[in-house]
């Protein structure tokens, strides 16, 4: 795996997730900020902060990432959510467009 | 966090207005009515379940739980609007919303609350409802039990655009007096109120953007339309099987320029109403299906060129007159069913080169009126039923490429004249039910491979004429109740794997032996049929209806069809069949089984 095909994500308390940049692109908004030529820093440098997410939220969210490459190549599992965390995931899930 | 989410708004649920005259000859057990009312689950064209959005997933487990999330957080209005509404919606959608998780949804500033055949709902709900204020757009509670101080509840929403009262029972002239304050209203329905009159009416002349209107089936508003005439900006008014409707009422629609659709069918409307319609002319529409009106309205609607869409079905049109109908050449759907007219008023519609749809079902028509279709070569579909159309007459049919639907039941159509429909191929629809046809006809067919629906009611057709559906591969829907058909026969139908919809009802001599085969495709298979090349055979396991009445099928086939997990109807009328056993097959095997007979 060469750097160009890894990103890194990084949450409120600047927990970095390292994550396949395919697995990433699942959300809408991960892949207009890392498509977008120039206008992001993000673009170039494969980082992305989310200063309002916290970590437990984006370690879920990236386990999401990768259950949906699953699910579409033909492996439907089901998704496991913790009650506790729904909210707050929907909220992220709602601004990272996923 | 900004939202991403996005709903789609003002969308407009518009029934389908273009269905045409309905079926006429329901056939007991008859598996035409299942279209409409089933879903065949959500996938997308390649038959694959769409991947769902962490939103779903996340929206889906809080209405799984709802009772521990309201017993937690007892409120959503902290949560954006975006995401509070689609938990609303899915609540709605999975039946799970009641009064207690509603009130959850207090201050919330949803959009949309639509809950029309929800059950439960009435005045308790309102304040909730009406606790959204100023976000509130859209408004449905059909088929509710809320009156008119329920609807009081909603006087500070003035934003609202969309307001859906349909068979809304307790609502009267009292209720209406609360909507004029409403004067962002772009749609307001009130379908099947008997309680709505003139008087109540007035309300509406307080509401100047009001694009839409339905006041469909309701039975005590003649003399209310008169508060519509300041309402420039309509463009459809649906009054529809509204019987007290008359000309008086067609008066002050005359001057609504915009309106694009008017529907008066099964009113008392006559050729001096229609009159006031003469300057309509962005008038799209027109339904005056079985109102009184003769070929003398065409006058007064001739020059509304704008006009697509006409239905004139069981009026009182006569040749006479129909010499108007030429003018109006931008027409894509016709109906002229259920009418006097017979093949000199066909003239006129030679010109008429646009037409998409035509139905001219129970006309007096034959073969000689036929020569005028031959250059509609844009129609894609005809109804000639019931008509004196034969044979001679088809000869003009090869030239209409585009046809997609073609009703010839009840026709003088016979075996012999079927040939000329061969070039057809672009025909998905073919309705050939009457005695005369045969297996000798149906053998002509076999290039009409696109075909999803046959019917084949009546005609006789035996175990040799089955062979010839072998062809018909992508066929959804087939009917052959003729009577001549055997086992034999059956094991050429169970390879149309296709199949939804199978009514095979009339042929006395099937056996258990049919059931078996409709089942299990391998039973009694390998002799050259077209599906046993297939690398997965697979059965009927798509049908989502059956129907073998009058048959020598016994309890003991019930077993065979256990497999046909989406069976939804099942009618075995007149067989060795038991009310009981049909019980316990539908208990222990088929849970998807909504409606069978003998019950």
């Amino acid at each position: 795996m060469t750097k160009e095909e890894m990103v890194t994500l990084i949450s409120a308390e600047g927990f970095e997730f390292v994550i396949d940049k395919k697995a990433a692109m699942v959300s809408q908004t991960i892949r207009n900020m890392l498509t977008s030529p120039g206008s992001f820093a993000e673009s170039r440098e494969g980082k992305v902060t989310f200063p309002e997410i916290s970590t437990t939220i984006l370690e879920k969210i990236c386990q999401y990432f990768y259950w949906s490459l699953q699910y579409a190549s033909g492996k439907e599992t089901e998704f496991h959510i913790e009650p506790e965390l729904t909210l707050e995931l929907m909220m992220a899930a709602n601004y990272l467009h996923t | 966090m900004g939202g991403a989410c996005s709903r789609k708004r003002g969308e407009v649920n518009e029934e389908s207005v273009q269905r045409g005259a309905a079926a006429k000859y329901f056939k007991t057990g008859s598996s035409k009515w299942l279209n409409t009312s089933f879903r065949l689950g959500a996938k997308n064209s390649q038959g694959i379940d769409k991947c769902p959005s962490l939103i779903e997933l996340c929206v889906h487990k809080i209405c799984k739980d709802i009772d521990k999330f309201i017993e937690k957080y007892r409120t959503f209005s902290m949560l954006p609007r975006d995401i509070s509404q689609l938990i609303f919606i899915e609540l709605v959608n999975s039946h799970c919303l009641n009064e207690t998780s509603l009130e959850a949804f207090r201050d919330c500033a949803l959009e949309d609350i639509l809950l029309g055949e929800y059950p439960g709902v009435n005045d308790s709900w309102m304040d909730v409802i009406a606790s959204q204020v100023l976000s509130l757009l859209a408004v449905d509670l059909s088929g509710s039990d809320i009156t008119d101080c329920g609807l009081l509840h909603l006087e500070d929403c003035i934003n609202l655009q969309n307001l859906t009262f349909n068979y809304c029972d307790h609502l009267s002239d009292l209720g209406l007096e609360h909507i004029s304050g409403f004067s962002n209203l772009t749609s307001l329905s009130f379908k099947k109120n008997n309680a709505i009159t003139a008087q109540g009416m007035s309300a509406f002349a307080h509401l100047p953007n009001l694009l839409r209107l339905d006041l469909e089936r309701c039975s005590k508003i003649h003399g209310g339309l008169v508060h519509l005439s300041g309402l420039t900006k309509l463009e459809s008014l649906n009054v529809r099987c509204c019987n007290c409707i008359t000309d008086t009422d067609m008066k002050p629609l005359s001057g609504l320029s915009n309106l694009k659709e008017l529907q008066i069918s099964c009113s008392k409307v006559t050729d001096q109403g229609v009159a006031y319609l003469k300057g309509l002319s962005n008038l799209v529409l027109l339904n005056m299906e079985g109102s009184p009106v003769t070929a003398a309205c065409l006058g007064s609607i001739s020059g509304l060129v704008a006009l697509s869409y006409l239905n004139l079905s069981r009026c009182n049109i006569s040749d006479d007159g129909c010499e108007k109908i030429s003018g109006l050449v931008n027409l894509k759907v016709l109906n002229l069913g259920f009418n006097n007219i017979t093949d000199a008023c066909l003239v006129n519609l030679k010109g008429l080169t646009n037409l998409e749809s035509l139905n001219l079902d129970s006309c007096r028509i034959g073969d000689e009126g036929m020569t005028n279709l031959a250059g509609l070569v844009r129609l894609k579909c005809l109804e000639l039923s019931d008509t004196e159309v034969g044979n001679v007459g088809l000869r003009h049919f090869s030239g209409l490429r585009s046809l997609e639907s073609l009703n010839l039941s009840f026709t003088i159509v016979s075996d012999g004249g079927l040939r000329k429909l061969c070039g057809l191929t672009s025909l998905k629809s073919l309705n050939l039910d009457s005695r005369q046809i045969t297996d000798i006809g149906l053998a002509t067919l076999t290039s009409l491979t696109s075909l999803t629906h046959l019917d084949l009611f009546g005609c006789r057709i035996t175990d040799f004429g089955t062979t010839c559906l072998r062809y018909f591969k992508n066929l959804q829907s087939l009917e052959v109740c003729g009577g001549g058909l055997t086992d034999a026969g059956v094991k050429n139908i169970k390879d149309l794997t296709s199949l939804i919809h199978l009514n095979l009802s009339q042929n006395t001599n099937l056996t258990d032996k049919s059931m078996e085969m409709i089942s299990d495709s391998k039973a009694g298979s390998g002799s050259g049929y077209v599906g046993t090349n297939d690398p997965d055979p697979e059965s009927l396991t798509n049908l989502a209806s059956l129907n073998i009445s009058n048959s020598r099928i016994t309890n003991s086939g019930l077993r065979y069809i256990k497999p046909l997990k989406n069976l939804r109807s099942l009618t075995l009328e007149s067989c060795g069949v038991t009310a009981n056993e049909m019980k316990k097959l539908q208990a222990t095997a088929l849970p998807n089984l909504l409606s069978f007979r003998p019950e």
